[in-house]
């Protein structure tokens, strides 16, 4: 025990000792988690609106003033459909509205008009929301005659804010990248300096020193996690936690655990640095692709379906968002903590023995 | 006269990362990354999983339902359960949506009254849940519609949208993301393969050959860039094969922008490495380094997902820093618009792309030292 508590502290202490490492460390857990926070929003907004308004009408008016902040800029207008187009072609408009000539005079007669709508849909999700967003608009301004009312509701999420979940999702990207690249580096570190195999060689048990030097790397991950949940998602964020702390951290160490796993795999076929680099990175890009944090699940190619059941971030993200946004129970938890226990377990064994081999 | 101590440090390059089994990993891991993320990411919500709560059971409550059937949009599914019950599946995340409709539905539309439907959606993944919600408006009104027009309710005045879809008739999410996704490729595999160049000698201290070479500064620069430059121009045409072949977008614009545009790209990639691999000093910090500062801003402003102009005031100013959203945007262009040289925003991008090289290269050869610091 004290061997382990003795290779863990200076473990802790030469990580310590690289100041620029801390540094970077650091920043990829707050000021990172911070700008992809921040700076993702998927939804449409500010979506800048061009129109060419040939029928001077008050209708044409009326509905462009419908198209207000946040999702939409004021609309610009264009003299001609020409020059309409040619912003959209230099992508300073995405959608485009024309109004004919005749489009008050038949509206006002009754009869049914025609709006035309140009969409930049190289950006295809930006347009088909605002496609929708404006029929939306176009149908609350129809004198319409329909014996329905709907009532919507947005659960758990209700503004539909995607700071949190964009926040929440690179966070837990960036305790992936972290946790497999510290942990296999840590140990190639010393296979190029060939020190690795005086360790394996010596009276202590190397599975101490393996486990000391993993458990090391884990600590410094949770750490980074502390402070990014503290200062960024509670703090800036004001993400609502809807299930329990402690659960989150016991899943966040769990998971931090198996992706240690991986990190000590890399680590055992490894034999220099630039191999972990490029390693971890193909590892690391299914993994958090796999993950369900970009696309959900069952939308994927089937094939990738079946694939993503191996992934444990996949298990980390869905459990993460359960706790945050639905507030689930221990109980109905337990299913994402096996899951990422399990995989945890096989994946850091798997490693374990294959970096504890001398040769 | 320096000539051949250059090419002898090329050729001394070019053999360390082919031995060291990289080679592998530069034809690799672009190809990866295409494939995984061109099969897998979805933008459009199609078969979102609903749940339909009939208490009614009527003629025109079953009508409404089956609307939800025969689209690609919706996996319907008939429950009879409370509603607390269905409420609870959604929140184990079982389905992603609940339409709930009244008892006397039928009644109340038969008397002209309003009936008011239940909707519910999960909106802890906000664009799907927004999405999804304005799907199932979109349905339940073209449904009532017809339910009007059956029990004779007239409507005039209506408005048709006649959209047209630029670029992308079919909206395939292909074709938006392919041209996005050869941005953050080519950014980050060149980056992560130089990132380590100079900081690996700095470690194990085999940059003392360097500081005792009468190579300049800038000449060791291009030695160390031409190889990774080389290795990874081959992905230009790799990449390209995936996108036409694999996943059938279509190619407007001509093929010598296209590639010449990709050379300039690629050398900024691996000028961006080398420049991490600079001002650090120890390898692992230059990995973590380059991943961060290459794969988000990657996907942030590639256009991917979404467009650059209707960022905000300080994300703009950062797009704008960045040379990701120069090149796709040009890649965009040769894919799927093809307007080519005519316009004057492309060549005004070209050019700034050649700058960027400029100015890294500068800042490279001014941050890198040739003497042991005191």
């Amino acid at each position: 025990m004290k061997t382990f508590f003795v290779v863990f502290t200076k473990e802790i202490f030469s990580f310590m000792h690289s100041f620029m490492l801390v540094l970077v460390v650091l920043y990829s857990f707050t000021i990172d988690v911070y700008i992809a926070g921040s700076g993702i929003q998927l939804k449409p907004k500010n979506v800048v609106v061009g129109y060419v308004d040939n029928s001077g009408s008050g209708i044409s008016e009326k509905i462009l003033s419908h198209l207000h902040k946040p999702e939409f800029l004021p609309p610009k207008a264009f003299l001609s459909q020409k020059a309409l187009s040619d912003a959209i072609f230099n992508k300073e408009v995405i959608v485009g509205i024309i109004f004919d000539s005749d489009f008050e005079k038949s509206y006002r007669e009754g009869k049914n008009t025609t709006l035309n709508l140009l969409l930049d849909s190289t950006a295809a999700s930006q347009s088909l929301t605002t496609l929708s967003y404006l029929q939306n608009i176009i149908l609350s301004f129809e004198k319409l005659n329909i014996p329905i009312q709907i009532k919507s509701h947005k659960l758990f999420n209700q503004n539909a804010d995607n700071h949190t979940f964009m926040g929440l999702s690179e966070l837990l990207s960036v305790v992936t990248m972290l946790a497999i690249i510290l942990t296999a580096i840590v140990f190639v570190k010393e296979k190029e300096d060939g020190t690795w195999d005086i360790m394996l060689l010596m009276p202590v048990d190397p599975k101490i020193i393996i486990l000391a030097k993993s458990f090391s790397q884990v600590f410094i991950v949770m750490v980074g996690v502390v402070l990014s949940l503290g200062f960024v998602t509670f703090g800036a964020f004001d993400t609502p936690m809807n299930g329990s702390f402690w659960t989150f951290i016991l899943l966040t160490f769990l998971y931090a655990l198996s992706t240690a796993g991986i990190g000590l795999f890399v680590a055992a076929v490894s034999k220099s640095i630039m191999q972990v680099a490029q390693l971890s990175i193909i590892i690391i890009m299914p993994l958090i692709f796999l993950s369900g944090s970009w696309t959900p699940i069952y939308a994927m190619h089937p094939f990738f379906q079946y694939l993503s059941l191996i992934s444990p971030l996949r298990y980390y993200i869905e459990g993460s968002e359960s706790l945050f946004y639905r507030g689930t129970s221990f109980v109905d938890m337990l299913p994402y903590l096996s899951g990422v226990a399990i995989i945890g377990l096989i994946v850091y064994w798997l490693g374990f023995r294959k970096i504890g081999k001398l040769f | 006269m320096k000539k051949n101590i250059i090419k002898a440090y090329i050729l001394k390059e070019f053999k360390e990362l082919v031995r060291s089994r990289l080679i592998l990993m530069v034809y690799l891991m672009p190809s990866m990354v295409m494939l995984l993320f061109g099969f897998g990411i979805k933008m459009d919500v199609s078969h979102a999983r609903i749940i339909i709560l009939d208490n009614d059971q009527s003629k025109f409550s079953l009508e409404l339902a089956s609307k939800f059937e025969h689209t690609k949009y919706f996996n319907t599914k008939y429950l009879h359960i409370s509603e607390n019950e269905a409420l609870e599946l959604i929140k184990q995340a079982k389905t992603d949506a609940l339409l709930i409709i009244p008892a006397s539905f039928e009644k109340n539309l038969l008397k002209g009254q309003k009936s008011e439907l239940g909707v519910f959606v999960d909106t802890s993944f906000p664009v799907r849940g927004t999405t999804i919600e304005s799907y199932i408006q979109g349905t339940i009104i073209s449904a009532a519609q017809q339910i009007s027009k059956t029990i004779g309710i007239k409507q005039t005045g209506l408005i048709l949208i006649n959209n047209r879809n630029l670029f992308n008739q079919a909206l395939r999410d292909e074709d938006a993301i392919i041209p996005g996704l050869l941005g953050l490729v080519l950014l980050i595999a060149p980056a992560i393969l130089t990132a380590l160049l100079i900081v690996k000698e700095k470690e194990k201290g085999t940059i003392f050959n360097f500081y005792a070479s009468p190579l300049r500064k800038s000449e060791f620069l291009l030695a160390k860039l031409f190889p990774a430059f080389l290795l990874h121009s081959v992905n230009i045409f790799i990449v390209l094969i995936w996108a036409l072949y694999v996943f059938n977008v279509p190619f407007r614009g001509s093929f010598f922008l296209y590639w010449s545009t990709s050379e300039l790209y690629i050398l900024i990639s691996t000028l961006i490495g080398m420049l991490i691999s600079i001002i650090t000093n120890r390898q692992i910090v230059a990995i973590v380094l380059t991943i961060i500062l290459t794969l988000i801003p990657g996907f942030l402003y590639s256009g991917m997902l979404m467009p650059i102009s209707s960022m905000d005031g300080a994300s703009q100013i950062e797009a704008h820093i960045f040379p990701i959203m120069y090149y796709t945007h040009i890649m965009y262009d040769t894919f799927l618009i093809g307007q080519g040289l005519a316009s004057d925003k492309i060549i005004l991008y070209l050019a700034i792309l050649i700058m960027y090289i400029f100015l890294l290269f500068g800042i490279g050869v001014n941050l890198l030292k040739k003497e042991l610091k005191s």
